[in-house]
């Protein structure tokens, strides 16, 4: 089996995905925060900051993150996505404050946010590097 | 008059995405399709459904498609002749290019989908069957061609059958063989 990966050794691609990194992820977490009044939120903003994983697996295409970590934190956050709305939300906190509302959405903006990243991230990582168990059906 | 053009636009592009013979090419289209799609939302006022759209349909599921189609792409099939290996000429290539057998294998790989790559060996059988380089090993001896395989999938078993089905036309024979020596 010949052994090509995508965009393995191309410093075209390299350079210019390393130049966008930054504003890749500056532009997620744009998306995520100003989620509440303009379009985004956190699954639009989660999804753009998925694609930092995705542009370091186009680039660098070795499986050198243990994803079983990246699952963790993304279990961390959907148990804090159902923490936030029961202690916030459901005891009338932000009802009686209002004017804590917006800082209210955009917790729950930045936790759904990072959630889907790490989620979208460890999905296409682990799919990207599945390799089958022993000679199985190879077509 | 911009949003009809759009969505004629999506229509060519996902009737290229099918018709498409090269899976790349095919996932490529795909992505320009979700791309459209994208900016059909835009236009119909649901921007937040166009940056999911764009990062989602037009990112990450045509990489996902890219990564799918990376692994098992090339099927490589290594010619051994023991005879001609030191001097290979160009009309003994291109009589096992054009033989009914090579074609028949070839075409069967096509419709599942693979880039058969065909590999002239100069090394001799033995050293070609324990070369994990190649996937099928035909031989070529006075009666014919004799493919050699020691994969035991489903697949290998259809391309018998259907070689067998064809009859002595394809004039090709199948040797099971294992790490101690031909069986």
């Amino acid at each position: 089996m010949s052994d090509t990966n995508v965009g393995s050794e191309s410093t075209i691609l390299r350079l210019i995905v390393g130049l966008l990194y930054p504003f890749m992820l500056l532009f997620g977490f744009y998306v995520i925060l100003n989620g509440h009044y303009t379009p985004g939120g956190g699954f639009q903003g989660g999804s753009v900051l998925a694609s930092l994983f995705v542009a370091r697996y186009v680039v660098y295409p070795v499986e050198d993150t243990d994803t079983e970590v990246l699952h963790a934190i993304q279990r961390v956050f959907l148990s804090l996505i159902l923490i936030a709305p029961t202690v916030l939300l459901f005891t009338g906190l932000v009802a009686r404050f209002p004017h804590y509302r917006g800082l209210y959405l955009t917790t729950m903006d930045v936790l759904i946010g990072v959630q889907v990243g790490f989620g979208l991230g460890v999905a296409v990582l682990r799919f990207a590097f599945f390799q089958g168990v022993g000679k199985t059906w190879r077509l | 008059m911009v949003e009809v053009a759009t969505i004629l636009l999506m229509g060519v592009f996902a009737a290229l995405a099918i018709h498409s013979n090269v899976l790349r090419l095919a996932i490529i289209y795909l992505a320009v399709f979700s791309l459209l799609a994208a900016f059909l939302y835009l236009l119909y006022a649901a921007p937040e459904l166009a940056i999911a759209e764009a990062v989602i349909g037009s990112g990450l599921v045509t990489l996902l498609y890219l990564a799918a189609l990376k692994r098992n792409r090339v099927y490589t099939i290594g010619v051994v002749n023991e005879q001609q290996r030191d001097h290979l000429s160009d009309s003994y290539i291109s009589h096992v290019e054009r033989s009914k057998a090579l074609r028949e294998i070839r075409q069967f790989f096509l419709l599942r989908e693979f880039e058969v790559q065909i590999v002239f060996v100069s090394s001799a059988l033995d050293e070609a069957l324990n070369d994990p380089a190649y996937d099928l090993i035909v031989a070529e001896d006075g009666e014919g061609f004799a493919a050699f395989t020691d994969d035991e999938s489903y697949a290998m078993l259809e391309l018998e059958m259907m070689v067998q089905m064809h009859g002595s036309g394809s004039a090709i024979r199948f040797v099971r063989h294992s790490e101690e020596g031909v069986v």
